[in-house]
């Protein structure tokens, strides 16, 4: 028989060590933990303010021995709302790490494109931080992230930096410049992919972004010959409780909090609810 | 709550309503001196006689019929941070808003008789203010923040509006039919006992206290947003009501919503 | 372990004894027609039906009472956790667990086995500490059925019929008044230990006795084994048939809220007006059926129209939990969707339907 966990469903309380708005909706969080999360790229966690509410939110660091977790929050619903006011020395309540994330492993020797739509770049950033740290470990690192306007843009110093890494490439988009400075591309996520420089077998793809995104990219990265086993694809769907329970993010006969949210594309390809 | 607001200031106005919903709130005795710690109430009427300038949550109940009750709407709402339009009246014209159904003159008869709409019609003082009446619910006139629905609101969720305003955050007020609630309260379906019901095209909320104290579902709430009203109206075809009787029993609270959704009256 | 032949008024006395000193649920009538799970607080209204005549004091009518037996484990409003602010501002959320042993008696076995399947459920892979704590100190007692509810029940055709499994002691009407009383395990066995029951020599005839009483066949039948049933769902995702079911459908929740193998939930917070440094999380039943149950965040909504979660509802008990689970089906046709459903959308009509249309195809 195996252990029950009584606290599965009570958030655990952790401080906040740094708050501070990346954009007019997003707010980026850095909590220190008691002790080291040990999440996977890709995973979640059930974000909490007792008394409001829950929700689930990405983990948008890397893996590691440390005990910081961070949090890009949009603000949606009546969670977020709140959660938006907190700063550095407030509390917030989580439970997690949640799914199934990304295996390094599968990363290894590969050439990586990541496709991240808006704020489908704070979960793929988990997998960034990793694959950048230990670079030599992987193949050529290509990152397409696209936003609406360049005040929407997330993480841009960072994006800056991870393309100064030798064999990594970054092509930041928009859709529409507003009148603001823009030092990137103007366009679509799915623009560039035609004409990378990319070998089919040697390439996994990662894409994460709104619903409406993944068939367009799909139909991109199919025009390219790129297998379905090789494209990962990073759901959202509404979440209550991340232990398979509450019903609301099943796919088909999968639940996306404990079978996904990542899922290799030939495993949900034939699933018809799973890609909008 | 660590991450309170202050105090927020708090006001309640009546159009044409009963105000039955003011004192809905008012039944929060065993909790309303614990509200007021947390709330300052500046406009009551039901209870006390201030006003002030500015308020950071202004509850209006009742619907507007004259123009001049559409310019004191407008006048609180200039004053109000968040308007709360509060019951069904405010939110959806309610009963009264049958009188839209038909021209005021043809209405006052209806109501009064013939003599004496002749009475007021050929009366210079009441006659202009009857002349253009028309029901409207609050969001018709001004911008509305949020809607408590029911006749009367239900204290729940009126508690749970002032709560989750308190703490900066927004109400949540799902879109579910009756029926959910009488489920979850272990109701015995008011069909299944051979009546009819307006349950599953109106939006619950209420804990369905009607069908839990014996009787059925008005529709007081308002219709769902994806409201099923050809099954409706069919299904009540069945339980052996004839056209006019369905109408009856739809425009008692939804005159205001339903000849939107429906169009005119072609069955 | 041994079985004992009981005068029915006996027993009765005995679940009513019982009562006093234990939280016993029985099957009580709370109008004409309809019977509720409700604690026993004394033996007037406790009955159960009888052999020769089943349908006499119409107590068969508990046999699907509603809500299902199966949610005294996970009860809407269930509280999780309340939480408190110290005078630092600090938050400490505590777990709330219900381990209150309770006995839920007259458990038809469409119950028993929608129970078992829940227990499966719950406990796969993370498992749901609240059910299995409530599971784990509750003692079910089981009844069997010699008469179909009603023209909606398909137990039979659902594979329901016979299950015992999970029960710890189990019922069986028999002539005279009597009843049979099988402890099914030691816990059932411990409880009857001293009840002073008379002993059944012959528990076989005893079984057969009963079997022989039931209508054959019992209930609505499928035309097919319910293996095929399950494939021709699994295979119909783009049959005709749930746009025909939907038509009339009002998207109310009903079905899934009556139904003993739906447990999806939501949750909800709130503190306390008078202490608002104190509060609680809740959980309330949801369903799927519910237009916006498979809504998220940003708007959009992966299951918009009324077919495509009714198909959603009837592969779940039919395809996707099977998949999960292996064997029967989750569905254990009790018939309580269909008997609630005002526009007579019955999912054992839409499996036929589903059955049919595969026929048709190949």
């Amino acid at each position: 028989m195996k252990a029950i966990d009584p606290r599965i469903l009570t958030p655990t309380m952790v401080r906040i060590s740094e708050a501070a708005d990346m954009t007019a909706q997003e707010r980026f969080f850095r909590l220190r933990l008691s002790r080291p999360l040990g999440h996977r790229p890709g995973q979640f966690v059930m974000v909490s303010v007792p008394g409001i509410g829950e929700a689930p939110i990405s983990i948008c660091c890397g893996p590691g021995d440390h005990d910081r977790l961070e949090l890009l929050v949009r603000s949606a619903g009546s969670l977020t709302m709140v959660l938006r006011r907190l700063e550095a020395g407030d509390q917030v309540g989580i439970r997690g790490p949640f799914g199934t994330g990304f295996d390094l492993a599968d990363f290894e020797g590969r050439d990586v494109l990541i496709v991240a739509g808006g704020l489908g770049l704070a979960p793929l950033r988990s997998l960034i931080e990793p694959l950048i740290l230990d670079r030599q470990r992987f193949g050529r690192i290509t990152i397409i992230s696209g936003c609406r306007t360049p005040a929407d843009e997330l993480f841009g110093r960072e994006m800056r930096a991870w393309s100064r890494v030798p064999g990594t490439r970054v092509i930041r988009l928009v859709n529409d410049t507003a009148h603001l400075p823009w030092d990137g591309e103007v366009g679509l996520v799915t623009a560039p992919i035609a004409g990378l420089d990319m070998d089919p077998a040697a390439t996994l793809a990662v894409l994460c972004g709104p619903p409406v995104m993944y068939k367009f990219v799909i139909m991109e990265l199919a025009g390219r010959g790129l297998a379905h086993d090789r494209i990962f694809i990073d759901l959202e769907r509404r979440m209550r409780c991340g232990i398979g329970k509450c019903g609301h993010c099943q796919i088909n006969h999968l639940t996306c909090c404990q079978d996904g949210p990542v899922f290799r594309l030939s495993t949900v390809q034939s699933l018809p609810e799973a890609l909008a | 709550m660590k991450n309170r607001l202050p105090r927020p200031r708090i006001a309640f106005f009546d159009m044409a309503g009963c105000e039955g919903c003011q004192l809905a709130i008012l039944d929060c005795e065993d909790i309303f001196l614990d509200l007021v710690d947390l709330v300052e109430i500046v406009q009551f009427r039901e209870a006390m006689s201030e006003t002030a300038p500015r308020y950071d949550i202004a509850f209006v109940e009742g619907s507007i019929h004259r123009e001049i009750d559409a310019d004191r709407l407008r006048d609180i709402r200039a004053r109000s941070h968040r308007l709360v339009a509060l019951g069904g009246c405010a939110c959806h014209g309610n009963v009264q808003a049958r009188a839209n159904d038909w021209a005021p003159a043809e209405n006052l008869q209806r109501v009064h008789g013939a003599d004496t709409a002749h009475r007021v019609q050929t009366d210079g003082r009441y006659w202009p203010l009857w002349a253009h009446t028309r029901v409207r619910a609050l969001h018709e006139v001004v911008e509305v923040d949020y809607l408590l629905r029911g006749c009367p609101v239900d204290r729940d969720e009126f508690l749970h509006l002032v709560k989750r305003l308190l703490a900066g955050s927004r109400p949540t007020f799902p879109a579910q039919p009756v029926c959910v609630e009488c489920r979850r309260h272990g109701n015995e379906c008011v069909f299944l006992q051979g009546e009819t019901c307006l349950g599953q095209v109106t939006r619950g909320g209420c804990g369905a206290v009607c069908i839990g104290g014996g009787y059925r579902c008005d529709g007081c709430r308002g219709l769902l947003p994806d409201a099923n009203l050809a099954s409706h109206r069919q299904l009540l075809r069945e339980r052996g009501l004839d056209a006019e009787a369905i109408d009856q029993r739809y425009r008692l609270f939804l005159s205001g919503e339903i000849t939107d959704r429906e169009g005119t009256d072609e069955q | 372990m041994g079985s004992y032949l009981v005068e029915r008024s006996v027993f009765i006395d005995w679940i009513s004894r019982l009562a006093r000193h234990e939280k016993v649920y029985f099957p009580l009538p709370v109008s004409k027609s309809s019977f509720r799970f409700s604690r026993v607080r004394s033996r007037s209204r406790l009955a159960l039906e009888d052999f020769d005549d089943p349908r006499q004091a119409k107590p068969f009518r508990a046999s699907a009472c509603i809500p299902p037996p199966v949610r005294l484990l996970a009860p809407d409003n269930e509280l999780l956790f309340t939480f408190r602010r110290d005078s630092a501002g600090d938050c400490h959320p505590t777990p709330v667990l219900d381990h209150n042993r309770r006995i839920l008696a007259g458990v038809r076995p469409c119950d028993l086995k929608a129970i078992a399947l829940m227990d499966r459920f719950q406990g796969d892979g993370i498992a749901d500490p609240y059910y299995l704590a409530r599971r784990g100190n509750t003692l079910l007692i089981g009844h069997d059925c010699l008469q179909p509810c009603d023209e909606y029940c398909f137990c039979e055709a659902a594979g329901s019929l016979s299950w015992r499994q999970g029960a710890d002691i189990f019922l069986t009407p028999q002539p005279q008044a009597r009843l049979l009383v099988e402890p099914l395990t030691d816990q059932g066995a411990a409880l009857l230990a001293d009840a002073g029951f008379p002993a059944c020599s012959d528990v076989q005839a005893c079984r057969a006795r009963a079997a022989a009483r039931r209508p054959t066949p019992f209930a609505r039948q499928f035309k097919a084994p319910l293996a095929r049933v399950m494939h021709a769902v699994a295979e119909s995702w783009q049959s005709p048939v749930w746009e025909r079911h939907a038509g009339r459908c009002f998207s109310c929740g009903t079905c899934n809220l009556v139904c003993p193998t739906c447990s999806c939930f939501d949750v909800r917070d709130d503190f306390n007006v008078e202490d608002p440094d104190s509060g609680r999380r809740t959980r309330h039943r949801d369903a799927c059926m519910l237009e916006d149950f498979a809504e998220v965040a940003g708007g959009y909504n992966f299951r918009k129209s009324p077919a495509a979660r009714q198909r959603h509802r009837v592969m779940r008990k039919f395809v996707y939990l099977p998949q999960r689970f292996g064997g029967t089906g989750f569905c254990v046709g009790c018939g309580r969707c269909g008997r609630q459903c005002t526009v007579a959308i019955d999912i054992f009509t839409i499996a036929t339907d589903l059955l049919a249309g595969a026929g048709e195809a190949a």
